[in-house]
């Protein structure tokens, strides 16, 4: 793999694009675009999972990858649980700070689009990083995004962010399928629901940007102890009501992509 | 411009004109040499606020007559042009680039 000059990327094989984004760090951006992922290959399809985060990258001990690989000769992407990945934590050590402006990033994240044998996939999820920098930036101008699904919490901090992160698809023409509240609720043993982070503030933000509200995740601690040892909850608990929540965000992201369709391309012109 | 309306053919009109037709009906014109004059870059925008160096040495590409060599869509949201003295930078949004419309209907408004 080489990373070199930026091109506008077809990737012939892919049927859909979805990015995963938020303005705010640390709503669980990573935890719903690999679950989300998995759940959409239970759902029968084939997908993809490419890890944008190229400052933290959090796919490789999400989905159980420890060791690093040597770009020069490593076969990428890699395959787990049925879904082809690629992220920068598969190359550097996970203790390796990458101290990067953004050009660089551009590089990489275009490599990873180009010079990565996706094949052929119903759905290529992107896990993207908090912002709206240089990684959306190389997205939207260079990649066939079909939507982006926007990952919020219930509080108003959260919801700041978001917007700004919707806004920003707004701006760049890239459909917005909804949003998404995580960390929701949480349901304790004695069956009583606990709204930890607020409430409704998802379907709030659906609201005034008129766009559809996908669904809210609960809190689950397995949610954290899957990600941490590798083995998503989607996948180590698939009849849980989590992975259940999951299965169902699945089906709502597949029909609002289909609903609206992905933008078709500016025509260009040969001079 | 109404908010959804995109690009659905560019053509060259002539040597010296570009033509966009849009999808609300609105088909714009631009000479080129404008839209290099408009050239929404960093770079261009510091050099238009500078006050003109009369003593400005001239680089080999600027003697030969500017032309566009490429004009590509990015993303859903903008065109970059290339010009013949290599200058690529400038990313010409489709908001920006209605309000740079030279047609008639858009001077008089």
């Amino acid at each position: 793999m080489q990373p070199g000059a930026s091109q506008k990327i077809t990737l012939p094989g892919v049927k859909h694009v979805v990015a995963v984004a938020s303005g705010k760090g640390g709503v669980g951006k990573s935890t719903v675009a690999t679950n989300l992922a998995l759940a959409l290959h239970m759902l029968g399809r084939r997908v993809g999972l490419l890890d944008a985060d190229i400052y933290g990258p959090s796919i490789p001990i999400m989905m159980g990858v420890h060791e690093t690989f040597d770009p020069n000769t490593a076969q990428f992407p890699l395959d787990r649980y049925g879904i082809k990945l690629m992220s920068m934590g598969f190359i550097i050590k996970p203790e390796q700070a990458m101290i990067w402006r953004g050009p660089m990033v551009h590089k990489y994240l275009s490599a990873f689009l180009t010079q990565i044998p996706w094949g052929e996939l119903d759905y290529l999820v992107i896990d993207l990083p908090p912002g709206t920098g240089d990684a959306q930036l190389t997205l939207t101008q260079t990649a066939p995004l079909s939507g982006a699904v926007i990952v919020t919490t219930p509080q108003d901090v959260s919801l700041i962010d978001a917007r700004k992160g919707l806004e920003m698809f707004r701006q760049v023409n890239v459909p917005v399928l909804g949003i998404i509240e995580n960390m929701s609720f949480f349901v304790a043993t004695d069956g009583k629901r606990y709204e930890i982070f607020g409430n409704g503030g998802g379907k709030k933000l659906a609201q005034e940007a008129g766009v559809a509200f996908l669904g809210a995740i609960p809190i689950d601690p397995r949610v954290a102890e899957c990600g941490d040892h590798g083995d998503p909850i989607v996948h180590k608990y698939p009849d849980c009501d989590i992975a259940k929540a999951y299965l169902n965000l699945a089906t709502i992201v597949s029909a609002e992509i289909a609903k609206g369709g992905a933008p078709s391309e500016l025509p260009g012109l040969q001079l | 411009m109404q908010p959804t309306a995109r690009p659905i053919a560019l053509r060259k009109e002539g040597d010296d004109r570009l033509r966009i037709d849009w999808s609300d009906g609105h088909n714009s014109i631009y000479a080129w040499k404008n839209l290099r004059a408009a050239c929404p870059c960093a770079g261009c925008r510091e050099e238009r606020e500078k006050p003109p160096d009369p003593f400005r040495i001239l680089k080999p590409a600027e003697l030969a007559p500017l032309k566009p060599v490429g004009i590509a869509p990015v993303g859903h949201y903008a065109y970059k042009i290339t010009w013949s003295d290599g200058h690529d930078t400038g990313l010409f949004t489709l908001e920006h680039l209605r309000q740079l419309c030279e047609c008639d209907l858009c001077k008089k408004s």
